[in-house]
C-alpha cells in the first residue's frame, strides 16, 4: 500500500559556500503519513499536562479556628462564629467558603490527577503526523515561520552541521541557508509575559524559531543553544510538544542528512516496521487516493452510473393560466373543438332565427289578412242596417 | 484557434442523458404526441356534443311520448351530484367532520363531485347541515373543470393548463383531454373514480349576492341540503 511507488527526492545542502544541491536523498516514508490535526491535538493536550507540578492549598487553611454556630434566636445567620471576646475576630463568621478568612470551596488537593496516560500508538501517530506536516510549506508558513527564502522544504543539510561548536558558526549557517529570518522574528517579538508569570520566573515570552534535528551531537547542541528561538533535538527522541507547539503542526525543521535518513528506520514504512519502535508500522490513511473528483470522473465509475434523472419539476413554479372563458387561446388549447362548436352554434342560432322569423312573418300575415277580411265584412254589415236604424228612431219618439 | 477539449469532457458529453441529440429526439416525440392528443380531443369533443344533444332530445321525446299515451315518464334518478361546503370548520361534531374529510370538503366553499348511490346518499344525509348539493348540468360541470379545475399531480395542486397534463395521468383510463374529463364526470362513467380523484377539490368563491341563511335547509328558505337543479345557479354565483 504505497501511494507513491517512487519516493520523491530531497536535496541536501552544504552549511557554507554556495546554496547548491550537493546530494540527493529519497524522502522517508514518514512524510507521507496522514496528517491528522485531531490526533495531534488530542495527544498534545494530554502530553502537555505531563510536565505539571502539583500545587494545592494548605490543608489547614481557613480551618484554624474553633468556631461554633450561635444557633437560632439571636438575629444572626447560623454560620459558625469565632468564639471568645476582646478582639475584632470574635463573633466573626468562619469556616464557610463564603466567609472572610474561611476555607475555600473544595480545597485543592495534591492528589489531583496531573499527568495523563496516552496510548503509545496514538503518541507515535501524532509524531508521524507532525513530522509529515513539517514538509508541507503552507502548514509551516501558517504556523508563522518565515520560510520564504529557504531553498527547499524539508530542509536537509550536510552532516557537517553536527560538528559545529561555536554559536557564531551556527548563526552564520542560519543566515547562509535563509533560516535567519525566522530567528530575527523571534528576537523582534520577545516580550514581557502578560500576567503573573512575569514575577514567577517566567518573565519573557519568545516565539518558536527553527528546530535543528541531528543524528549525533558533535557540538551542535551547544552551538545552537544560545540562539533565541532555536531548539535542537536528536532524531531518536523527537518530542511532539516541540514538533507541534501549541498543537499547531508545521514546525520549521532543519534536518541533518543522517538524521533525515534515519527517519526511515525510526518510523518505518507501511511495508517495513520500525527498527526502533517494536511492531510499529506507519499509520495508514483512510483514503489511498484522495483525488475524489478524478475517481468520480473515471470511466470505471461513470459507465456504471445510471442515467441522470431529468430535473424534477416536483416543486416547480406555479403555472399561471388565464380564464378560458375570457381568453380564447387558452380555451382552444384545452378544447380544440371549441371554435367549431361556437361556429356551429352561431349557424344554428341563425337558422333558428330565420325559421322563427318565417313563422312570425307567416302568422303576422295571417293576422293581417284576417283583419282585412273582417273589415270588409263589417262594411257589408253596416250597409244593410239602415232600416233597422229607422225603426229605432221611431220607437224612440214614442 | 484550436481548442483542446479534455477527454473526460468528451466522454461525459457522449454519455450524457441530456445531450443535444437526445433532447431533440425527446422533444420531437413529445410534439407528435401533443398533436395526436389535440386531434383526438377535437374528434371526441365533437362526439360528446352530439351525445349531450341527443340525450336532451331523447328525454323530451320520451316525455312527449308518455304524455301522448296518457302515462308518465319517470326520469332516471341523477347519478352525479356537486356538493359545496357552506359552513366553516368550527364546532363540527366528529361524525360529520369525518365524512366531510372523506369527501375532501375540508374548507368552506370547497366543492366536489360525487356519484350518487345508496351509500353516498346516506353520507350526504349526515352532512346536510354543512353542505348544499344538487345535480349539475353539463355547462356547470364544464365551467367548474375549465375555470377552476386543478389537478392533483405529485401530491400538489396544479391548474390544468393543457391536455398533456390529463393525458399523462389518465391515459390508461382513456381520458386524454378536458372534454373527456367533463364527459366522464358528467355521465359518471366507468372511470369516474379516477377522473374525480385526479381533480383537486374545487375552491369556490363566496356567492355573489350572498346566502339567505345557512342555518335553515334550502327547502325552508335557507341554503343547506339538497337543492337539486338550483345548484347550477349557485355555482354560477360562486365560480
Amino acid at each position: 500500500m504505497t501511494t507513491q511507488q517512487l519516493r520523491p527526492i530531497v536535496s541536501v545542502f552544504p552549511i557554507k559556500g554556495k546554496v547548491k544541491t550537493i546530494k540527493q536523498v529519497p524522502l522517508p516514508s514518514v512524510f507521507s503519513a496522514p496528517i491528522r490535526p485531531d490526533v495531534v491535538r488530542f495527544v498534545h493536550t494530554n502530553m502537555a499536562k505531563n510536565n505539571r507540578q502539583a500545587h494545592a492549598v494548605s490543608t489547614t487553611a481557613g480551618e484554624q479556628t474553633s468556631a461554633t454556630s450561635w444557633g437560632t434566636g439571636r438575629a444572626v445567620a447560623r454560620i459558625p462564629r469565632v468564639k471568645g471576646s476582646g478582639t475584632g475576630r470574635s463573633g466573626q463568621a468562619a469556616f464557610g467558603n463564603m466567609c472572610r478568612g474561611g476555607r475555600m470551596y473544595a480545597p485543592k488537593k495534591v492528589w489531583r490527577k496531573w499527568h495523563r496516560k496516552i496510548n503509545t500508538n496514538q503518541k507515535r501517530y501524532a509524531v508521524c503526523s507532525a513530522i509529515a506536516a513539517t514538509a508541507v510549506t503552507p502548514l509551516v508558513m501558517s504556523r508563522g515561520h518565515r520560510v520564504n527564502k529557504l531553498p527547499e522544504l524539508p530542509l536537509v543539510v550536510s552532516d557537517q552541521l553536527q560538528s559545529l561548536t561555536k554559536t557564531r558558526q551556527a548563526v552564520k549557517f542560519l543566515k547562509f541557508i535563509g533560516a535567519y529570518r525566522d530567528v530575527e522574528k523571534v528576537i523582534r517579538t520577545k516580550k514581557t509575559r502578560v500576567g503573573q508569570g512575569k514575577y514567577r520566573n517566567r518573565r519573557h515570552v519568545l516565539r518558536k524559531g527553527p528546530m535543528v534535528v541531528y543524528a549525533r551531537n558533535l557540538g551542535i547542541k551547544k552551538a545552537f543553544r544560545n540562539i533565541p528561538g532555536v531548539e535542537t533535538a536528536s532524531v531518536y527522541t523527537l518530542n511532539l510538544l516541540k514538533l507541534a507547539p501549541g498543537s499547531q503542526m508545521g514546525r520549521f525543521i532543519i534536518w541533518t542528512e543522517s538524521a533525515f535518513k534515519l527517519l526511515e528506520d525510526i518510523y518505518g514504512s507501511w511495508e517495513k516496521p520500525s527498527k526502533f519502535k517494536s511492531g510499529f508500522y506507519l499509520p495508514r490513511p483512510v483514503m489511498v487516493n484522495t483525488d475524489v473528483e478524478r475517481i468520480i470522473k473515471s470511466d470505471q465509475v461513470q459507465t456504471v452510473l445510471r442515467n441522470r434523472r431529468p430535473r424534477s419539476r416536483k416543486y416547480g413554479k406555479k403555472i399561471q393560466r388565464a380564464d378560458p372563458y375570457e381568453d380564447m387561446s387558452v380555451m382552444v388549447k384545452l378544447n380544440p373543438y371549441y371554435k367549431t362548436k361556437l361556429q356551429k352554434q352561431k349557424e344554428l342560432d341563425e337558422k333558428n332565427k330565420k325559421e322563427r322569423k318565417e313563422i312570425v312573418d307567416k302568422s303576422r300575415k295571417e293576422y293581417e289578412d284576417w283583419l282585412y277580411f273582417s273589415e270588409e265584412e263589417e262594411e257589408e254589415e253596416e250597409e244593410g242596417s239602415d232600416e233597422d236604424r229607422e225603426i229605432e228612431v221611431l220607437s224612440d219618439e214614442n | 484557434m484550436s481548442k483542446q477539449v479534455p477527454e473526460t469532457i468528451k466522454k461525459q458529453v457522449k454519455r450524457s442523458f441530456n445531450s443535444k441529440e437526445v433532447k431533440k429526439e425527446k422533444n420531437q416525440k413529445r410534439m407528435t404526441l401533443l398533436k395526436d392528443i389535440q386531434s383526438k380531443a377535437f374528434k371526441r369533443a365533437e362526439k360528446y356534443e352530439k351525445e349531450y344533444l341527443d340525450q336532451e332530445q331523447k328525454l323530451v321525446e320520451l316525455k312527449q311520448k308518455a304524455l301522448k299515451e296518457g302515462s308518465f315518464y319517470r326520469e332516471p334518478e341523477p347519478k352525479l351530484a356537486f356538493i359545496i361546503r357552506i359552513r366553516g370548520i368550527v364546532g363540527v361534531p366528529p361524525k360529520p367532520r369525518k365524512i366531510l374529510q372523506l369527501l375532501r370538503l375540508r374548507r368552506i366553499y370547497s366543492g366536489v363531485f360525487i356519484r350518487l348511490n345508496k351509500s353516498s346518499l346516506r353520507m350526504l344525509h349526515f352532512i346536510d347541515p354543512y353542505v348544499t348539493w344538487g345535480y349539475p348540468d353539463v355547462e356547470t360541470v364544464r365551467a367548474l373543470i375549465y375555470k377552476r379545475g386543478h389537478a392533483r399531480v405529485n401530491h400538489q395542486r396544479k391548474i390544468i393548463d393543457s391536455n398533456e397534463m390529463i393525458y399523462d395521468k389518465l391515459q390508461k383510463y382513456d381520458i386524454i383531454c378536458m372534454e373527456d374529463l367533463v364527459h366522464e364526470i358528467y355521465t359518471v362513467g366507468k372511470n369516474f373514480k379516477h377522473a374525480n380523484s385526479f381533480l383537486w377539490a374545487f375552491k369556490l368563491k363566496p356567492p355573489v349576492g350572498g346566502f339567505s341563511t345557512v342555518k335553515r335547509s334550502f327547502v325552508n328558505k335557507g341554503e343547506h341540503g339538497n337543492r337539486e337543479q338550483y345548484i347550477n345557479t349557485l355555482v354560477k354565483k360562486m365560480i
